[in-house]
């Protein structure tokens, strides 16, 4: 049983459909990312789980139970939303401080409530029980700023608010983490060591969370499970490597990943398993995935295609396609090229070996790919 | 679902609550007063809703309705002659104001001329006090005994310079008064008109007047129209200089209408002048608008024009020594009265005969009372201000309350006046009977600047993300715990700037002070108002000059408030 079920959920603005048909299940301390470009419903359906916005039609069960009659206050989902929405007249310490304080004042008796109440109002005034400052120095321990307690959000860099916008959500316990593209504000190589912290201190707390994200790399790097959106809809559901390797539908192959699709006939092959596909062009290539026959789209991802100049391809065998290169890139390490095939092109990854020449545009080359390789989406 | 089901919750009561307020204190007393003027008795519509028998009243009061009141006034009488007058002042201070204002926005917008953080300092003067008291520095110049005129016998005049009691004088006022209201606009038009394409027409070899008058002021025009229209609506519902300046035989309308309430309970002729007042101002006002909208994008996004140095230093000295000029009269207008304040006597002389501190002395043992009174309306107005125009705000921005936007920005268009005797009218008999209580002075005071109020906070509001509500939400607070929380400690410097300028107005504020204001409430406008009437010119200077210090001192702190924003 999933420990956050969202299931047909649509939402519209207007009249206009933001959601249509959201379908997710999120198992118990699992780190799930939702990838998908801009505007395609991810904030709305986040949101939505926060009780910030109310589905048009639609469940929302979190631990088994329906939320959807619970005011967002009470729904125990944790947020940090892109741009933090730290409190500015609040410290660090305060800021983290917030819900205790909140609990306090609903939970305690008139002296905890007008205590809490002075303590926003005027610093001096609010007197921090011991329990609170204990709880409140481990979490700030835990995003590694136990030295910022006393500054304002105003005097922290953009990673440091972050962390303590993390510290402020998971600090109130929530059944559920909601981040909202928490990294798009921060530089690239922020990015990269926030990565780390974040699934760090996801591990270390074991929280339930869903990431939001349109950054691909983020998503795969990130995740134990992406789910992929496209206006308003989930196309696909899987495990990073399983997207990349089984995408279910040509959006998300090149959503996930920079590939090859082409566009084919296939007919089940009559020998053994696997189909082949015929290509415009006169080209025929053999896959490993097995098909009625009719129209469908094919992926060939850069680096499953193996480039050998003419020279070396000797002889005839399945999957080989001859053409001459037309542009050549570096990508650090690897370099990648274009390389025409008459009726249709090529982008094709090799690793770069230093003093190696590189091929130059119109070089005749050979192209090979291994029929587990061609994925028919 | 549905998408957004009434929510009966404590903010929901609130907000019809304050709607309720604008319907009994506003939108009720002018629709009445405009029945009034069909009618011509007094129409009691509070009681018409609770009392069967004045309902039937009302009802064959308003049977007899008709237009002889309006056929009277564009029938040539004393009304129609005190509608063209005050159209006449108006339009003349207007265009004189902008006449008067072109050279110094042009020198502060594009020219390097020195001193203009003086002179934006010294611009502020004209502001800090009611025109009844500018009007009455003025005579302290130029009337007979003034010491303008005494300067002007000693270098061989005759008489005086000019009558001061005059339409002239009047204009004079206005003039020298009322002109920061189109000043920084012009000069805002000036600044972001684009000062490429001068750079273009004086390359293709066009003298600089030319260019001036050909590409310069078009470009800034619709910002000049603009503070012209909005100076014809300041002039047009002013009431502190035509009362104390008007001759006899010289009517304008603020005056006729107050004179029918004050002096002879006139229900009939003031509301018709009343309902004429609100018609014009309001009609003026959108013009106003129309001419700004569809404008501001294009100033906004236009970039600001440098500051070209002045070739000619001629040029530079000649409107240096303008600008001076224009600046100097507040200043010596309220030098004037400062030293009839420390005066034994004066009069026919360039200076005092002597120096005293009696007049402080008498004000604060006989006239503390007075000044008790302004503090404590003055704070009334506050408190009610600031709590009206937060929640109002709240409502407009939070919950896209329009019905409340467009209540409390209606006093932006009802001159003082107008306000004053549309609520006399209403709350004169059961069953709201406030006339005459503090109570209806403080609602007044509130009403009239609400729009200023709840421009302010509404400006702080906006300025507070929702995310940050909602993260309050989001962590365990109500709507209501997470306003008090985050969205109010946010507000406090915006609010308490405004409250402070609210304050400031209602220490200012004349007409309502002078028409409304019950003799056990007097604020210091209102005795200053009365001693000037008996003769008591040095009492009334003295009470000048604290309404004006507690003015500046109270602007001041607002405006540090604004500029040092604490996040
Ligand atoms: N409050 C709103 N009112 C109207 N339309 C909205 C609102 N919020 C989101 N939308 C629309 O819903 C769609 C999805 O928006 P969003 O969930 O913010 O996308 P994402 O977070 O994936 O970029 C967009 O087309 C957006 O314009
Ligand atoms: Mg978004």
């Amino acid at each position: 049983m999933a420990f956050v079920a969202i299931r047909h959920l649509y939402k519209e603005f207007d009249g206009i459909p933001a959601l249509e048909n959201v379908h997710l299940e999120i198992e118990e301390g699992e780190f799930f990312a939702l990838l998908g470009p801009s505007g395609c419903g991810k904030t709305t359906t986040m949101r939505c789980i926060a009780g910030f916005e109310s589905p048009t039609s639609g469940t929302i069960e979190i631990g088994g139970e329906d939320v959807s009659r619970i005011p967002a206050n009470r729904r125990s989902c944790g947020m940090v939303s892109q741009s933090y929405a730290l409190f500015p007249h609040m410290t660090v310490f305060e800021n983290v401080a917030y819900s205790l304080n909140i609990r306090r004042f609903y939970r305690g008796g008139l002296s905890d409530r007008v205590s809490v109440l002075a303590g926003m109002l005027n610093r001096k005034l609010g007197r921090v029980n011991r329990e609170t400052e204990e709880k409140v120095q481990n979490y700030l321990k835990l995003v590694e700023l136990s030295h910022l307690g006393d500054r304002l959000p105003g005097q922290l860099s953009g990673g440091q608010q972050q962390r303590v916008a993390l510290a402020r959500a998971l600090i109130m316990e929530p059944a559920v983490l909601l981040m909202d593209e928490p990294l798009s504000n921060l530089d690239k190589k922020l990015r990269n060591s926030m990565r780390v912290m974040i699934r760090d201190i996801q591990k270390k707390v074991g929280i339930t969370t869903l990431f939001v994200t349109h950054d691909q790399e983020e998503a795969m790097s990130m995740a134990d499970r992406v789910a992929v959106m496209s206006e308003g809809k989930v196309i696909q559901v899987d495990t990073p490597s399983g997207l990349y390797s089984h995408p279910a539908h040509s959006f998300v192959a090149d959503f996930v990943g920079s590939s090859n699709i082409l566009r084919g006939e296939v007919f089940p092959a009559d020998e053994g398993e696997g189909s082949w596909i015929i290509i415009p062009g006169e080209v025929r290539l053999r896959s490993d995935s097995r098909r009625e026959k009719g129209e469908a789209m094919v992926l060939i991802r850069p680096e499953s295609l193996t480039l050998l100049s003419s020279a070396e391809a000797a002889g005839q065998g399945e999957n080989r396609l001859s053409g001459s290169i037309r542009w050549a890139a570096y990508f650090g390490a690897k370099v990648r090229y274009g390389v025409d095939l008459g009726p249709f092109a090529l982008q094709v990854d090799t690793v770069y070996r230093s003093g190696e020449p590189l091929l130059q545009e119109g070089d005749a080359v050979m192209l090979t790919v291994e029929p587990n390789q061609v994925v028919v989406l | 679902m549905k998408k957004r089901l009434p929510r009966f919750d404590g903010l929901t009561i609130l907000q019809w609550t304050i709607f309720l307020f604008f319907l009994v204190f506003l939108v009720i007393p002018l629709l009445s007063i405009f029945l009034v003027s069909f009618t011509g008795e007094p129409i009691n519509l509070p009681g018409s809703l609770i009392d069967s028998r004045i309902f039937s009243t009302t009802v064959e009061k308003l049977s007899h309705a008709s237009l002889e009141g309006y056929q009277s006034l564009f029938g040539g009488s004393r009304y129609l002659t005190a509608l063209w007058n005050s159209l006449k002042l108006s339009m003349g201070v207007a265009i004189l104001v902008t006449l008067v204002c072109l050279p110094m926005a042009y020198a502060f917008a594009r020219t390097d001329m020195p001193l203009k953080k003086t002179f934006a300092a010294l611009a502020t003067v004209p502001l800090v006090m009611p025109t009844f008291i500018s009007s009455y520095a003025f005579t302290l110049m130029f009337g007979q005994t003034g010491w303008v005129n005494h300067i002007w016998r000693a270098f061989g005049g005759e008489g005086v310079l000019f009558e001061i009691q005059s339409m002239l004088g009047i204009v004079l006022v206005q003039i020298f008064f009322f002109f920061p209201y189109a000043l920084w606009p012009m000069v805002a038009a000036f600044k972001t008109s684009n000062s490429n394409l001068e750079e273009a027409s004086q390359n293709l070899g066009a003298k600089g007047w030319f260019t001036f008058a050909r590409v310069t002021l078009p470009l800034a025009g619709p910002g000049i129209v603009s503070s012209m229209l909005l100076v014809f609506t300041i002039s047009f519902s002013d009431f502190g200089t035509p009362i104390m300046m008007a001759p006899k035989n010289l009517n304008l309308i603020v005056v006729e209408a107050y004179r029918e309430i004050a002096g002879f309970f006139n229900w009939s002729g003031s509301a018709i002048l009343t309902v004429v007042m609100v018609l014009v101002a309001a009609f003026f006002f959108w013009m106003q608008r129309l001419v700004v909208r569809g404008k501001e994008y294009g100033t906004i996004s236009g970039k600001p024009s440098r500051v070209k140095p002045v070739a000619n230093r001629g040029v530079r000295t000649g409107l240096t020594l303008y600008t001076l000029f224009v600046m100097m009269v507040p200043i010596l207008a309220v030098g004037s009265i400062f030293l009839s304040s420390i005066a034994t006597t004066w009069g026919y002389q360039a200076l005092p005969n002597g120096y005293t501190l009696d007049h402080y002395v008498t004000i604060f043992s006989r006239s503390s009372q007075n000044i008790l009174n302004s503090l404590i309306l003055a704070s009334g107005a506050l408190i009610l201000s600031v709590v009206i125009a937060t929640f109002v705000s709240y409502f407009v921005i939070r919950r896209g309350s329009s019905g409340l936007d467009f209540f409390s920005s209606i006093p932006l268009v009802i001159p003082g006046i107008a306000l004053g005797i549309a609520l006399i009218q209403t709350f004169n008999t059961p069953p709201l009977q406030l006339t005459g209580t503090a109570a209806i002075l403080i609602i007044a005071y509130t009403i009239r600047r609400m729009p200023y109020m709840i421009r302010s906070t509404m400006g702080t509001m906006m300025a507070i993300r929702k995310e940050i509500e909602e993260a309050a939400v989001n962590l365990g607070a109500s709507n209501l715990v997470a306003a008090l929380t985050v969205v109010a400690p946010l507000m406090v410097p915006g609010i308490s700037a405004g409250a402070i300028l609210v304050f400031v107005t209602v220490v200012k504020e004349t007409s309502i002070s002078i028409l409304m204001a019950p003799t056990d409430w007097a604020p210091m406008s209102l005795a200053v108002f009365q001693n000037l009437l008996r003769g008591e010119f040095y009492t009334a200077s003295a009470m000048s000059i604290l309404i004006i210090a507690i003015v500046v001192a109270l602007q001041s702190i607002a405006r540090k408030i604004t500029r040092d924003p604490l996040y």
